[in-house]
Protein backbone atom coordinates (compact mmCIF):
# COMPACT_ATOMS: atom_id res chain seq x y z
CA UNK A 1 0.00 0.00 0.00
CA UNK A 2 -0.35 2.28 -1.89
CA UNK A 3 1.31 0.77 -4.17
CA UNK A 4 4.20 -0.67 -1.74
CA UNK A 5 4.66 -4.19 -3.20
CA UNK A 6 1.66 -4.10 -5.33
CA UNK A 7 3.04 -6.22 -8.16
CA UNK A 8 4.54 -9.76 -8.03
CA UNK A 9 7.96 -8.62 -10.39
CA UNK A 10 8.23 -4.69 -9.06
CA UNK A 11 7.95 -6.83 -5.30
CA UNK A 12 11.40 -7.69 -6.24
CA UNK A 13 13.04 -4.48 -7.45
CA UNK A 14 12.46 -1.83 -4.22
CA UNK A 15 14.78 0.84 -6.24
CA UNK A 16 12.35 0.98 -9.20
CA UNK A 17 9.05 0.46 -6.99
CA UNK A 18 6.96 3.33 -7.09
CA UNK A 19 5.12 3.48 -3.77
CA UNK A 20 3.33 7.13 -3.93
CA UNK A 21 2.53 9.86 -6.37
CA UNK A 22 1.61 13.13 -4.72
CA UNK A 23 0.30 16.34 -6.78
CA UNK A 24 -1.19 19.36 -5.43
CA UNK A 25 -1.33 23.02 -5.73
CA UNK A 26 1.35 24.16 -3.31
CA UNK A 27 0.69 25.29 -0.34
CA UNK A 28 2.46 28.07 0.03
CA UNK A 29 3.64 28.91 -3.36
CA UNK A 30 0.33 28.77 -4.91
CA UNK A 31 1.59 29.84 -8.26
CA UNK A 32 3.12 26.44 -8.15
CA UNK A 33 2.38 22.65 -8.23
CA UNK A 34 4.41 20.11 -6.23
CA UNK A 35 4.59 16.58 -7.39
CA UNK A 36 6.36 13.75 -5.66
CA UNK A 37 7.06 10.21 -6.50
CA UNK A 38 8.34 8.07 -3.50
CA UNK A 39 10.21 4.67 -4.33
CA UNK A 40 11.88 1.89 -1.99
CA UNK A 41 8.90 0.89 0.08
CA UNK A 42 9.40 -0.05 3.84
CA UNK A 43 12.87 1.57 4.85
CA UNK A 44 14.16 0.58 7.70
CA UNK A 45 16.03 3.82 8.96
CA UNK A 46 18.78 1.58 10.32
CA UNK A 47 19.60 -0.43 7.14
CA UNK A 48 22.98 0.43 6.89
CA UNK A 49 26.16 0.01 6.29
CA UNK A 50 24.81 -0.02 2.60
CA UNK A 51 21.97 2.62 3.21
CA UNK A 52 19.31 3.50 1.17
CA UNK A 53 19.82 4.53 -2.66
CA UNK A 54 18.19 5.39 -6.05
CA UNK A 55 18.89 3.14 -8.58
CA UNK A 56 21.78 4.42 -10.71
CA UNK A 57 20.51 1.92 -13.16
CA UNK A 58 16.70 3.17 -13.17
CA UNK A 59 14.95 6.27 -15.23
CA UNK A 60 12.33 7.63 -13.37
CA UNK A 61 9.62 10.02 -15.03
CA UNK A 62 7.39 12.13 -13.74
CA UNK A 63 4.83 13.00 -16.65
CA UNK A 64 2.01 15.40 -17.50
CA UNK A 65 -0.88 15.06 -19.59
CA UNK A 66 -2.25 18.65 -20.18
CA UNK A 67 -4.67 17.83 -22.69
CA UNK A 68 -6.94 15.22 -21.83
CA UNK A 69 -5.87 12.42 -23.68
CA UNK A 70 -4.11 9.94 -21.23
CA UNK A 71 -0.67 10.98 -22.89
CA UNK A 72 2.34 12.40 -21.51
CA UNK A 73 3.07 16.29 -23.11
CA UNK A 74 5.51 16.95 -20.69
CA UNK A 75 7.95 14.61 -18.86
CA UNK A 76 10.68 15.27 -16.37
CA UNK A 77 13.17 12.72 -16.23
CA UNK A 78 15.67 11.80 -13.56
CA UNK A 79 18.66 9.71 -13.69
CA UNK A 80 21.34 8.98 -10.26
CA UNK A 81 24.78 8.43 -10.02
CA UNK A 82 26.83 7.24 -6.87
CA UNK A 83 29.97 7.99 -6.28
CA UNK A 84 32.95 7.00 -4.09
CA UNK A 85 35.19 8.54 -2.12
CA UNK A 86 36.71 5.87 -0.89
CA UNK A 87 36.43 2.25 -1.94
CA UNK A 88 38.71 0.69 0.82
CA UNK A 89 36.12 0.98 3.40
CA UNK A 90 33.23 -0.87 4.57
CA UNK A 91 31.80 2.64 5.70
CA UNK A 92 29.18 4.64 4.90
CA UNK A 93 30.82 7.31 6.16
CA UNK A 94 34.00 7.53 7.97
CA UNK A 95 33.03 10.85 10.61
CA UNK A 96 30.55 13.08 10.72
CA UNK A 97 28.68 14.29 7.95
CA UNK A 98 28.45 18.08 8.80
CA UNK A 99 27.81 19.65 5.41
CA UNK A 100 26.48 18.09 1.72
CA UNK A 101 29.70 18.09 0.41
CA UNK A 102 31.20 16.57 3.48
CA UNK A 103 34.73 14.62 2.82
CA UNK A 104 33.66 12.26 5.90
CA UNK A 105 30.92 11.30 3.55
CA UNK A 106 32.07 8.03 1.56
CA UNK A 107 29.17 7.19 -0.82
CA UNK A 108 26.96 10.02 -2.69
CA UNK A 109 24.85 9.96 -4.86
CA UNK A 110 24.20 12.85 -7.87
CA UNK A 111 21.00 13.39 -10.91
CA UNK A 112 20.55 15.14 -13.19
CA UNK A 113 17.01 16.51 -14.30
CA UNK A 114 16.14 16.97 -17.64
CA UNK A 115 12.31 17.75 -19.27
CA UNK A 116 10.78 16.81 -22.63
CA UNK A 117 7.76 18.02 -24.39
CA UNK A 118 6.24 15.86 -26.95
CA UNK A 119 4.63 17.01 -29.58
CA UNK A 120 2.22 15.91 -31.84
CA UNK A 121 2.78 12.89 -32.77
CA UNK A 122 4.54 13.10 -35.51
CA UNK A 123 7.36 10.17 -35.23
CA UNK A 124 10.10 12.65 -34.14
CA UNK A 125 12.06 11.76 -30.79
CA UNK A 126 12.09 14.86 -29.02
CA UNK A 127 15.09 15.86 -27.55
CA UNK A 128 15.51 16.50 -23.73
CA UNK A 129 16.42 19.41 -22.22
CA UNK A 130 18.79 18.82 -19.33
CA UNK A 131 17.70 21.75 -16.58
CA UNK A 132 19.97 20.52 -13.94
CA UNK A 133 23.08 18.30 -13.80
CA UNK A 134 25.19 16.87 -10.73
CA UNK A 135 22.42 17.83 -8.27
CA UNK A 136 23.07 16.66 -4.90
CA UNK A 137 21.24 14.44 -2.69
CA UNK A 138 21.58 14.41 1.16
CA UNK A 139 22.95 11.32 2.82
CA UNK A 140 20.41 9.18 4.39
CA UNK A 141 19.69 10.22 8.21
CA UNK A 142 21.79 7.92 9.82
CA UNK A 143 22.23 9.33 13.27
CA UNK A 144 23.38 11.54 16.07
CA UNK A 145 26.94 10.78 15.34
CA UNK A 146 26.91 10.86 11.37
CA UNK A 147 24.67 12.96 10.44
CA UNK A 148 23.89 15.50 13.22
CA UNK A 149 21.90 18.60 11.84
CA UNK A 150 20.19 16.52 9.23
CA UNK A 151 17.46 19.54 8.15
CA UNK A 152 20.31 21.65 7.10
CA UNK A 153 22.03 18.43 4.93
CA UNK A 154 18.28 17.98 3.29
CA UNK A 155 17.58 21.92 2.95
CA UNK A 156 21.38 21.91 1.12
CA UNK A 157 19.99 19.37 -1.61
CA UNK A 158 17.05 21.82 -2.78
CA UNK A 159 18.19 23.36 -5.78
CA UNK A 160 16.41 25.78 -7.90
CA UNK A 161 16.62 25.30 -11.64
CA UNK A 162 16.95 27.62 -14.51
CA UNK A 163 13.12 27.82 -15.70
CA UNK A 164 11.89 27.86 -12.42
CA UNK A 165 11.83 24.43 -11.40
CA UNK A 166 12.85 23.85 -7.82
CA UNK A 167 13.57 19.37 -7.01
CA UNK A 168 14.90 17.71 -4.26
CA UNK A 169 15.75 13.93 -4.15
CA UNK A 170 16.29 12.28 -1.09
CA UNK A 171 15.09 9.93 1.82
CA UNK A 172 12.25 11.36 3.17
CA UNK A 173 9.85 10.17 6.19
CA UNK A 174 7.17 8.04 5.13
CA UNK A 175 3.86 10.21 4.62
CA UNK A 176 1.81 7.41 3.62
CA UNK A 177 0.19 6.12 6.91
CA UNK A 178 -1.94 2.51 6.86
CA UNK A 179 -2.56 -0.23 9.22
CA UNK A 180 -1.00 -2.90 6.83
CA UNK A 181 -1.43 -5.41 8.98
CA UNK A 182 -4.82 -5.42 9.63
CA UNK A 183 -6.14 -5.14 5.99
CA UNK A 184 -4.06 -7.77 4.47
CA UNK A 185 -5.79 -9.79 7.70
CA UNK A 186 -8.56 -10.75 5.13
CA UNK A 187 -9.68 -7.12 4.89
CA UNK A 188 -10.13 -6.76 8.96
CA UNK A 189 -11.74 -3.00 9.01
CA UNK A 190 -11.40 -1.26 12.11
CA UNK A 191 -13.86 -0.44 13.79
CA UNK A 192 -15.65 -3.24 12.39
CA UNK A 193 -13.39 -6.28 13.55
CA UNK A 194 -16.00 -7.90 15.92
CA UNK A 195 -18.34 -7.82 12.77
CA UNK A 196 -16.05 -9.80 10.78
CA UNK A 197 -16.52 -13.30 9.66
CA UNK A 198 -13.43 -14.29 12.01
CA UNK A 199 -14.34 -11.60 14.62
CA UNK A 200 -11.95 -10.48 16.74
CA UNK A 201 -12.26 -8.08 19.76
CA UNK A 202 -12.20 -4.13 18.61
CA UNK A 203 -8.50 -3.54 19.09
CA UNK A 204 -6.96 0.04 18.16
CA UNK A 205 -5.17 0.95 15.11
CA UNK A 206 -1.42 0.56 14.10
CA UNK A 207 -0.25 2.46 11.95
CA UNK A 208 2.42 0.29 10.03
CA UNK A 209 4.73 2.94 8.36
CA UNK A 210 4.97 5.28 11.25
CA UNK A 211 9.00 4.65 11.82
CA UNK A 212 9.77 3.92 8.00
CA UNK A 213 11.00 6.17 4.96
CA UNK A 214 11.01 6.62 1.50
CA UNK A 215 12.81 7.93 -0.85
CA UNK A 216 11.54 10.70 -2.57
CA UNK A 217 11.85 12.98 -5.93
CA UNK A 218 10.02 16.16 -5.68
CA UNK A 219 9.51 19.10 -8.02
CA UNK A 220 8.00 22.08 -8.36
CA UNK A 221 6.99 23.41 -10.82
CA UNK A 222 5.17 26.91 -12.06
CA UNK A 223 1.50 26.27 -13.04
CA UNK A 224 1.83 27.88 -16.59
CA UNK A 225 4.67 25.72 -17.09
CA UNK A 226 2.36 23.13 -17.17
CA UNK A 227 -0.76 24.30 -18.67
CA UNK A 228 -1.21 23.89 -22.39
CA UNK A 229 -1.66 27.21 -22.80
CA UNK A 230 0.75 28.51 -20.45
CA UNK A 231 -2.00 29.96 -18.53
CA UNK A 232 -2.94 30.29 -14.82
CA UNK A 233 -6.19 29.10 -14.86
CA UNK A 234 -8.31 30.75 -12.33
CA UNK A 235 -12.10 29.15 -13.30
CA UNK A 236 -12.24 25.94 -12.15
CA UNK A 237 -14.73 24.57 -14.84
CA UNK A 238 -12.20 25.64 -17.33
CA UNK A 239 -10.73 22.54 -19.08
CA UNK A 240 -8.22 23.85 -19.27
CA UNK A 241 -7.24 23.58 -15.57
CA UNK A 242 -6.90 19.76 -15.39
CA UNK A 243 -3.89 18.31 -15.10
CA UNK A 244 -3.19 14.84 -15.57
CA UNK A 245 -0.37 13.21 -13.67
CA UNK A 246 1.62 10.29 -12.86
CA UNK A 247 4.98 8.60 -12.15
CA UNK A 248 7.16 5.77 -13.81
CA UNK A 249 10.21 3.80 -13.04
CA UNK A 250 12.20 2.42 -16.46
CA UNK A 251 15.13 -0.43 -16.70
CA UNK A 252 17.03 -0.64 -19.71
CA UNK A 253 15.58 -3.89 -21.49
CA UNK A 254 18.62 -6.28 -20.86
CA UNK A 255 21.20 -6.51 -17.81
CA UNK A 256 24.18 -8.58 -18.03
CA UNK A 257 26.22 -9.47 -15.31
CA UNK A 258 29.61 -9.90 -15.58
CA UNK A 259 31.76 -12.99 -13.95
CA UNK A 260 35.26 -11.54 -13.06
CA UNK A 261 34.08 -8.24 -11.53
CA UNK A 262 30.44 -8.38 -10.64
CA UNK A 263 29.62 -5.47 -12.37
CA UNK A 264 26.62 -5.11 -15.18
CA UNK A 265 26.24 -4.07 -18.58
CA UNK A 266 23.06 -2.94 -20.24
CA UNK A 267 21.62 -2.38 -23.47
CA UNK A 268 18.33 -1.31 -25.52
CA UNK A 269 15.88 0.59 -24.91
CA UNK A 270 14.44 1.66 -21.64
CA UNK A 271 10.82 -0.49 -20.47
CA UNK A 272 8.94 0.95 -17.94
CA UNK A 273 8.46 -1.40 -14.76
CA UNK A 274 6.42 0.24 -12.50
CA UNK A 275 3.91 3.34 -12.23
CA UNK A 276 1.49 4.89 -10.24
CA UNK A 277 -0.94 7.66 -10.24
CA UNK A 278 -4.19 6.97 -8.43
CA UNK A 279 -3.21 5.39 -4.50
CA UNK A 280 -4.05 1.31 -4.44
CA UNK A 281 -5.12 1.36 -8.32
CA UNK A 282 -2.38 -1.54 -9.12
CA UNK A 283 -2.88 -2.52 -5.68
CA UNK A 284 -6.26 -3.52 -4.95
CA UNK A 285 -8.43 -3.47 -8.11
CA UNK A 286 -6.25 -5.11 -10.39
CA UNK A 287 -6.04 -9.06 -10.21
CA UNK A 288 -2.49 -10.56 -9.26
CA UNK A 289 -2.45 -11.80 -12.92
CA UNK A 290 -2.15 -8.50 -14.48
CA UNK A 291 -0.51 -6.44 -11.98
CA UNK A 292 3.04 -6.88 -13.82
CA UNK A 293 1.31 -5.92 -17.06
CA UNK A 294 -0.40 -2.94 -15.95
CA UNK A 295 2.97 -1.77 -14.34
CA UNK A 296 4.06 -1.65 -17.50
CA UNK A 297 1.49 -0.35 -19.56
CA UNK A 298 0.83 3.98 -20.29
CA UNK A 299 -2.78 5.08 -18.50
CA UNK A 300 -3.83 5.10 -22.31
CA UNK A 301 -4.57 1.89 -22.44
CA UNK A 302 -6.32 1.45 -19.15
CA UNK A 303 -9.46 0.63 -20.90
CA UNK A 304 -8.37 -3.07 -20.30
CA UNK A 305 -9.19 -2.27 -16.89
CA UNK A 306 -12.57 -0.94 -17.07
CA UNK A 307 -13.60 -4.37 -16.16
CA UNK A 308 -11.98 -4.58 -12.39
CA UNK A 309 -13.13 -0.51 -11.62
CA UNK A 310 -16.87 -1.61 -12.82
CA UNK A 311 -16.83 -4.44 -10.67
CA UNK A 312 -14.30 -4.13 -7.89
CA UNK A 313 -13.19 -7.39 -6.39
CA UNK A 314 -13.13 -5.95 -2.56
CA UNK A 315 -16.62 -4.75 -3.01
CA UNK A 316 -17.53 -8.27 -3.63
CA UNK A 317 -16.35 -9.25 -0.58
CA UNK A 318 -16.99 -7.14 2.34
CA UNK A 319 -20.42 -8.09 2.71
CA UNK A 320 -19.23 -11.68 2.41
CA UNK A 321 -16.61 -10.89 5.39
CA UNK A 322 -18.68 -8.57 7.29
CA UNK A 323 -22.26 -9.95 7.06
CA UNK A 324 -24.86 -8.09 7.54
CA UNK A 325 -23.05 -5.02 7.53
CA UNK A 326 -23.36 -3.78 4.04
CA UNK A 327 -26.55 -5.26 2.58
CA UNK A 328 -26.81 -2.31 0.22
CA UNK A 329 -23.60 -2.88 -1.40
CA UNK A 330 -24.38 -6.36 -1.78
CA UNK A 331 -27.41 -5.36 -3.73
CA UNK A 332 -25.86 -3.28 -6.03
CA UNK A 333 -25.28 -5.25 -9.24
CA UNK A 334 -24.49 -2.25 -11.15
CA UNK A 335 -21.56 -0.69 -12.87
CA UNK A 336 -19.54 1.60 -10.37
CA UNK A 337 -19.59 4.63 -12.58
CA UNK A 338 -18.50 6.48 -9.65
CA UNK A 339 -15.17 4.67 -9.27
CA UNK A 340 -14.50 4.92 -13.06
CA UNK A 341 -15.27 8.57 -12.63
CA UNK A 342 -12.83 9.28 -9.58
CA UNK A 343 -10.18 7.08 -10.96
CA UNK A 344 -10.30 7.00 -14.76
CA UNK A 345 -11.68 9.81 -16.12
CA UNK A 346 -12.05 12.89 -13.48
CA UNK A 347 -15.49 14.14 -12.10
CA UNK A 348 -17.40 16.06 -14.79
CA UNK A 349 -19.04 19.33 -13.64
CA UNK A 350 -22.26 18.79 -12.42
CA UNK A 351 -21.43 16.66 -10.06
CA UNK A 352 -19.92 18.27 -6.66
CA UNK A 353 -20.59 21.22 -7.00
CA UNK A 354 -18.08 23.96 -7.70
CA UNK A 355 -16.06 20.90 -8.71
CA UNK A 356 -14.54 19.24 -11.63
CA UNK A 357 -11.51 17.25 -12.74
CA UNK A 358 -12.80 15.67 -15.61
CA UNK A 359 -10.20 14.94 -18.75
CA UNK A 360 -12.99 13.21 -21.06
CA UNK A 361 -13.48 9.75 -22.52
CA UNK A 362 -10.00 8.51 -22.40
CA UNK A 363 -9.86 5.93 -19.57
CA UNK A 364 -6.48 6.45 -17.67
CA UNK A 365 -5.35 6.09 -13.99
CA UNK A 366 -3.93 9.72 -13.71
CA UNK A 367 -3.69 11.65 -10.57
CA UNK A 368 -6.09 14.55 -12.20
CA UNK A 369 -5.28 18.15 -10.55
CA UNK A 370 -7.91 20.94 -11.03
CA UNK A 371 -5.04 23.76 -10.67
CA UNK A 372 -8.03 26.67 -10.26
CA UNK A 373 -8.89 25.29 -6.76
CA UNK A 374 -6.60 27.04 -4.33
CA UNK A 375 -4.67 24.95 -1.50
CA UNK A 376 -6.77 25.12 1.53
CA UNK A 377 -4.36 26.02 4.32
CA UNK A 378 -6.78 27.28 7.24
CA UNK A 379 -8.61 23.81 7.77
CA UNK A 380 -7.91 20.97 5.19
CA UNK A 381 -9.50 17.72 5.61
CA UNK A 382 -7.56 14.56 5.49
CA UNK A 383 -10.65 13.11 3.66
CA UNK A 384 -10.43 15.88 0.83
CA UNK A 385 -13.04 16.28 -1.49
CA UNK A 386 -15.68 13.66 0.38
CA UNK A 387 -14.59 15.75 3.57
CA UNK A 388 -15.93 18.68 1.55
CA UNK A 389 -12.32 19.63 0.98
CA UNK A 390 -11.85 19.74 -3.12
CA UNK A 391 -8.43 20.87 -2.50
CA UNK A 392 -7.36 17.24 -1.70
CA UNK A 393 -7.66 13.58 -3.11
CA UNK A 394 -9.14 12.99 -5.55
CA UNK A 395 -8.08 16.31 -6.87
CA UNK A 396 -4.40 15.50 -7.07
CA UNK A 397 -3.41 13.92 -3.61
CA UNK A 398 -1.50 15.50 -0.71
CA UNK A 399 0.90 14.32 1.31
CA UNK A 400 -1.50 14.05 4.27
CA UNK A 401 -4.83 12.71 2.87
CA UNK A 402 -6.26 9.34 4.07
CA UNK A 403 -6.44 7.70 0.59
CA UNK A 404 -6.95 4.18 2.29
CA UNK A 405 -10.15 5.51 4.17
CA UNK A 406 -11.11 7.85 1.13
CA UNK A 407 -10.94 5.02 -1.16
CA UNK A 408 -12.22 2.16 1.17
CA UNK A 409 -15.27 4.39 1.77
CA UNK A 410 -16.08 4.42 -2.44
CA UNK A 411 -15.71 1.17 -2.85
CA UNK A 412 -18.60 0.37 0.14
CA UNK A 413 -20.40 2.81 -2.00
CA UNK A 414 -20.29 6.11 0.00
CA UNK A 415 -19.44 7.54 -3.42
CA UNK A 416 -21.86 5.44 -5.83
CA UNK A 417 -25.33 8.63 -4.66
CA UNK A 418 -22.65 10.88 -6.55
CA UNK A 419 -23.75 9.11 -10.32
CA UNK A 420 -27.09 7.36 -9.12
CA UNK A 421 -29.05 9.37 -6.17
CA UNK A 422 -31.50 7.22 -5.04
CA UNK A 423 -28.72 4.97 -3.95
CA UNK A 424 -29.09 4.36 -0.21
CA UNK A 425 -25.03 3.75 1.14
CA UNK A 426 -24.70 1.41 4.47
CA UNK A 427 -24.30 3.26 7.25
CA UNK A 428 -21.23 1.36 7.57
CA UNK A 429 -19.68 2.72 4.29
CA UNK A 430 -19.30 6.38 6.05
CA UNK A 431 -18.20 4.62 9.74
CA UNK A 432 -15.01 2.97 7.81
CA UNK A 433 -12.07 3.95 9.36
CA UNK A 434 -8.40 3.62 9.62
CA UNK A 435 -8.22 5.25 12.77
CA UNK A 436 -4.78 6.77 12.38
CA UNK A 437 -3.46 10.27 13.34
CA UNK A 438 0.18 11.11 11.77
CA UNK A 439 2.45 12.49 14.18
CA UNK A 440 2.99 15.78 13.26
CA UNK A 441 6.74 15.13 12.26
CA UNK A 442 5.50 13.62 9.30
CA UNK A 443 5.19 16.46 7.45
CA UNK A 444 6.06 19.86 6.89
CA UNK A 445 5.16 23.17 5.85
CA UNK A 446 7.42 23.74 2.84
CA UNK A 447 8.63 22.06 -0.25
CA UNK A 448 9.45 18.72 -0.40
CA UNK A 449 6.36 18.80 2.55
CA UNK A 450 7.49 15.44 3.65
CA UNK A 451 9.26 15.38 6.75
CA UNK A 452 12.38 15.23 8.04
CA UNK A 453 13.54 10.99 7.54
CA UNK A 454 13.83 9.01 10.96
CA UNK A 455 17.60 8.29 11.89
CA UNK A 456 18.77 4.72 12.53
CA UNK A 457 19.91 5.20 15.60
CA UNK A 458 16.72 6.42 17.58
CA UNK A 459 14.51 4.20 15.53
CA UNK A 460 12.76 1.57 17.94
CA UNK A 461 14.27 3.58 21.19
CA UNK A 462 11.18 4.35 23.18
CA UNK B 1 48.23 -14.02 -38.36
CA UNK B 2 45.97 -13.35 -35.26
CA UNK B 3 43.19 -15.46 -35.31
CA UNK B 4 39.76 -13.96 -35.20
CA UNK B 5 37.10 -14.94 -32.58
CA UNK B 6 33.42 -14.46 -33.19
CA UNK B 7 33.73 -12.39 -30.10
CA UNK B 8 36.09 -10.04 -31.80
CA UNK B 9 34.13 -9.94 -35.05
CA UNK B 10 30.72 -9.31 -33.27
CA UNK B 11 31.83 -6.48 -31.84
CA UNK B 12 33.89 -4.90 -34.56
CA UNK B 13 31.36 -5.43 -36.93
CA UNK B 14 28.85 -3.75 -34.55
CA UNK B 15 31.19 -0.80 -32.86
CA UNK B 16 31.96 0.18 -36.71
CA UNK B 17 28.79 0.03 -38.45
CA UNK B 18 25.73 -0.38 -36.08
CA UNK B 19 23.45 -3.11 -35.75
CA UNK B 20 22.37 -3.37 -39.02
CA UNK B 21 25.62 -4.12 -40.93
CA UNK B 22 26.17 -6.60 -38.01
CA UNK B 23 22.77 -8.31 -38.64
CA UNK B 24 23.45 -7.89 -42.70
CA UNK B 25 26.96 -9.39 -42.49
CA UNK B 26 28.56 -10.34 -45.68
CA UNK B 27 28.71 -14.48 -46.91
CA UNK B 28 32.49 -13.93 -46.71
CA UNK B 29 32.10 -13.12 -42.48
CA UNK B 30 29.46 -16.13 -42.03
CA UNK B 31 32.52 -18.43 -43.24
CA UNK B 32 34.40 -16.80 -40.62
CA UNK B 33 31.97 -17.12 -38.09
CA UNK B 34 31.40 -21.05 -38.68
CA UNK B 35 34.80 -21.66 -38.05
CA UNK B 36 35.00 -19.48 -34.55
CA UNK B 37 36.28 -20.91 -31.59
CA UNK B 38 35.89 -21.62 -28.87
CA UNK B 39 38.00 -19.14 -25.97
CA UNK B 40 37.73 -17.38 -22.49
CA UNK B 41 36.79 -13.54 -22.71
CA UNK B 42 39.57 -11.24 -23.39
CA UNK B 43 37.85 -8.59 -21.22
CA UNK B 44 34.94 -7.66 -19.02
CA UNK B 45 31.78 -6.45 -20.47
CA UNK B 46 31.71 -3.21 -22.34
CA UNK B 47 29.43 -0.90 -20.02
CA UNK B 48 27.00 -0.96 -23.39
CA UNK B 49 26.79 -4.56 -24.87
CA UNK B 50 25.19 -5.37 -28.00
CA UNK B 51 23.17 -8.14 -27.74
CA UNK B 52 20.66 -10.34 -29.99
CA UNK B 53 18.35 -12.18 -29.11
CA UNK B 54 16.95 -15.10 -31.14
CA UNK B 55 13.19 -14.82 -30.46
CA UNK B 56 11.62 -17.21 -33.35
CA UNK B 57 14.15 -19.68 -34.55
CA UNK B 58 11.95 -20.83 -37.33
CA UNK B 59 10.82 -17.91 -38.49
CA UNK B 60 14.71 -16.36 -38.29
CA UNK B 61 13.58 -13.57 -36.35
CA UNK B 62 16.55 -11.68 -33.83
CA UNK B 63 16.26 -8.33 -32.09
CA UNK B 64 18.97 -6.67 -31.85
CA UNK B 65 19.94 -4.10 -28.84
CA UNK B 66 22.57 -1.52 -28.92
CA UNK B 67 22.14 1.71 -26.83
CA UNK B 68 18.75 2.99 -26.06
CA UNK B 69 17.98 0.90 -29.71
CA UNK B 70 16.98 -2.08 -30.55
CA UNK B 71 15.73 -3.56 -34.07
CA UNK B 72 14.41 -6.87 -34.85
CA UNK B 73 15.15 -8.55 -37.91
CA UNK B 74 14.45 -11.43 -40.13
CA UNK B 75 17.35 -13.39 -41.12
CA UNK B 76 17.44 -16.94 -41.33
CA UNK B 77 21.36 -16.51 -42.02
CA UNK B 78 22.11 -14.95 -39.05
CA UNK B 79 19.74 -16.82 -37.05
CA UNK B 80 21.02 -19.77 -37.67
CA UNK B 81 24.59 -18.96 -37.11
CA UNK B 82 23.40 -17.89 -34.06
CA UNK B 83 21.68 -21.07 -32.84
CA UNK B 84 24.49 -22.97 -34.13
CA UNK B 85 26.76 -21.02 -31.96
CA UNK B 86 24.42 -21.62 -28.81
CA UNK B 87 26.35 -23.63 -26.54
CA UNK B 88 24.34 -26.97 -26.14
CA UNK B 89 23.23 -28.20 -22.32
CA UNK B 90 26.31 -31.22 -22.79
CA UNK B 91 29.01 -28.62 -23.22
Amino acid sequence: MSSHREAPEISQDPVADSTDTYAFVSPDKPDTVTIITNYIPLEDPPGGPNFFEFGDDVLYSIYIDNDADGQPEIEYRFRFRTKLRNPETFLYNTGPITSIHSKNWNRRQFYDVSRIHYGKHNGHRPKPKVLGRDLPCPPCNIGPRSTPNYASLAGAAIRKLGDGERVFAGQRNEGFYVDLGSIFDLADLRPFQNLHLIATQPTMAVDATATLNVHTIAIQVPIKRLTRDRSVPSDPMSHKAVLGIWGAASRRKTRLIDKASGKVAESGPWVQVSRLANPLFNEVIVPVGEKDSWNALPPSADKRFLKHVEHPELAKLLPVLYPGVFPHLAALKAKRTDLVAILLTGLPRGVVAGFQNHTGKTLADMLRLNVAIPPNTSNPSPLGLIGNDPAGFPNGRRVFDDVVTIELRAIAGATYPLVQPSYQPDPAASQVTQGITPGPDRYQPTFPYLGTPHDGYSTGVS
Amino acid sequence: MESVSRRKLLATAGAATGTAALAAAPAAAAGVLDRGEVTDPSGPLPDEAIVAVVRDPKRGEVTVMAGEREVTYRDPSLVKRLVKAAPKSKE
